[in-house]
């Protein structure tokens, strides 16, 4: 039977001198998904990303891409094989023109995808005889997608690709990595600070914040597990400390205390009955409030 | 591709190397008739010390053409500008292209660092060899028009010493290369620690026979016509131990 996570780490932890990037990194990406990396800029992101492409050996823990070690170097070049990246930065080869890079890259893929490379060349409009080092962001960005795209890849992992974009050339971006997926079989793991483009494109969802994930799952299960149940009493809310196990974050302002719920409304609406409070409502939240919620919880 | 890749890193100081030596190589044999008119003028030189003992030593050697190209060429030019442009063969790589130059892109192709390395090596090496073969042959070739004759073997004998004492700064170079994140570090060691090493060989005569600068020189294969086999050895090994601790050291490197 395959294996239904294509990456899982487990209490994974690097250590950079006194900076603790990762600290117990638990994450389980299925296989076939679009999944959202989500956390704030420095919460352990590329971090992640370079340890499950062999680029950076954790302190300890595990970490696997494919069910192969990351850390083991014969089984990430195996990985590497496997999986497209574009890094941050769009790291590229500076002084290869686009046409030696895509030529160079796909001398090192036997499964390297001609129909795609000459599709996405025409789709995105690339240079041939440009150098890389005078594309423009935008470009740079479309010309590691091709590169990425092209390699007959199972897997995709995109560190914050739509950093540095303008918001048009980042709709073209994400388009085209929907449609790509959509297209092909694969699954896609990107990290991003941007909770609009996890939200737009992503079906699951984990959200890391300094070194650790805290939230994890299906999007629509998070939607739908995740809801803030808003109390209204006739003078000020109590100063209570709730014993469900789902509450994430309790707020209190004037009449109001405001309870956000990982685990739906039922057990929280139950506790807080006895308090007797004038209305009790359950509003839906989004992915944006979880992050945020989650975060603040965590400090 | 790894090799492609390689060559474009390397090929402008390689091209630059290339051309410098020869032009070095060419002007040797063609400005003999020339130096030739002053020796007279150069024996009557009245120097003390090293120096003295150099002009005196050169023009002693010159009284023939074998050893006019050895005084002139193999230890002189080709020796220095041999150094010079194996340090620069040697440095850069993945670490100090990691800060933006395509290091990243290198790490995520499904090639090991030992591979990297390897052939990063391998390319700079065969570059070296050139660097010491060709301006080396050019010798032999350009004489006749001088009315002298080089010998093919002599040539040949000077690019293999060149080249396997080079190899060690090439080496040491390539190490300190996968240690430091700047390609300047690796550069201004490499160059210390060759102009340190020269100093002590020229002062320090009893370490002469042994050192580095003598053997990349060709001196003992000038002087008996024996290849220096002992000291070829050692600086292959040393050579090959310094790239065994480049792979480790890049091995255990985090981007």
């Amino acid at each position: 039977m395959a294996d239904p996570f294509i990456i899982e780490t487990t209490d994974l932890r690097k250590r950079y001198d006194r900076f603790e990037a990762l600290r117990g990194l638990n994450l389980q990406v299925p296989a076939g998904s679009i999944c959202g990396f989500l956390g704030r800029n420095g919460a352990g992101k590329t971090t992640t990303v370079k340890i499950l492409l062999g680029m950076t050996r954790p302190t300890s823990g595990r970490a696997s891409v494919f069910g192969l070690p990351a850390d083991a170097a014969d089984h990430s070049v195996d990985i590497r094989c496997r999986t497209g990246f574009v890094s941050e930065d769009k790291d590229l080869l500076e002084t290869m023109t686009v046409s030696e890079i895509v030529r160079f890259t796909a001398g090192f893929y036997p499964r390297w995808r001609a129909d795609l490379e000459q599709r996405y060349l025409e789709k995105f409009e690339l240079p041939l005889d440009r150098k890389v080092k005078a594309l423009s962001r935008g470009m740079r960005t479309k010309l590691a997608l091709l590169l990425a795209f092209s390699r007959g890849a199972e897997l995709l992992m995109l560190d914050e690709p739509t950093s540095g974009l303008d918001p048009v050339v980042a709709e073209d971006v994400l388009q085209a990595l929907v449609s790509h997926v959509a297209s092909e079989q694969m699954t896609v793991f990107f990290s991003s600070h941007q909770i609009a483009e996890v939200d737009q494109i992503a079906d699951h969802v984990a959200i890391v914040d300094r070194g650790r994930v805290v939230v994890a799952g299906g999007l629509e299960d998070l939607r739908e597990r995740y809801c803030r149940v808003q109390l209204v009493f006739h003078g000020d809310a109590p100063a209570i400390t709730l014993r469900a196990p789902d509450v994430v974050r309790t707020h209190r302002e004037g009449r109001v205390l405001s309870v956000l719920s990982r685990g739906g409304p039922q057990r929280i609406l139950d506790e807080t009955r006895a308090l007797n409070p004038a209305s009790a409502e359950v509003v839906p939240i989004t992915l944006k409030e979880i992050f945020l919620e989650t975060v603040k919880a965590e400090e | 591709m790894l090799w492609y890749k390689s060559w474009l890193d390397t090929r402008s100081r390689f091209l630059i190397g290339l051309v410098l030596l020869m032009l070095s190589a060419g002007a040797t044999v063609v400005y003999y008739p020339e130096v030739m008119k002053l020796m007279p003028m150069a024996s009557s030189i009245d120097a003390d010390g090293a120096l003295g003992r150099r002009i005196r030593e050169g023009v002693e050697l010159s009284r023939d053409y074998r050893g006019y190209i050895w005084a002139q060429w193999a230890r002189q030019a080709m020796k220095n500008l041999g150094t010079v442009f194996a340090i620069l063969l040697g440095t850069g790589g993945l670490v100090s292209q990691s800060s933006g130059a395509g290091a990243l892109f290198m790490l995520s192709m499904p090639a090991s660092r030992n591979r990297v390395l390897s052939v990063r090596a391998a390319t700079g090496l065969a570059e070296l060899l050139a660097l010491a073969i060709v301006p080396a042959l050019l010798i032999p070739v350009l004489s006749p028009g001088v009315g002298q004759r080089y010998a093919l073997t002599d040539a040949f004998a000077h690019a293999v010493c060149l080249f396997s004492a080079a190899a060690m700064f090439f080496s040491l170079a390539m190490l300190l290369s996968t240690l430091f994140t700047d390609l300047w570090r690796p550069l201004l060691i490499t160059c210390g620690v060759a102009v340190v090493l020269a100093l002590y060989e020229g002062l320090v005569r009893q370490v002469a026979p042994y050192g580095v600068f003598r053997l990349m020189s060709g001196e003992t294969y000038f002087r008996t016509g024996h290849l220096p086999w002992m000291g070829l050895l050692g600086s292959a090994a040393a050579s090959a131990a310094m790239l065994y601790a480049a792979s480790k050291s890049l091995a255990r490197q985090d981007f």
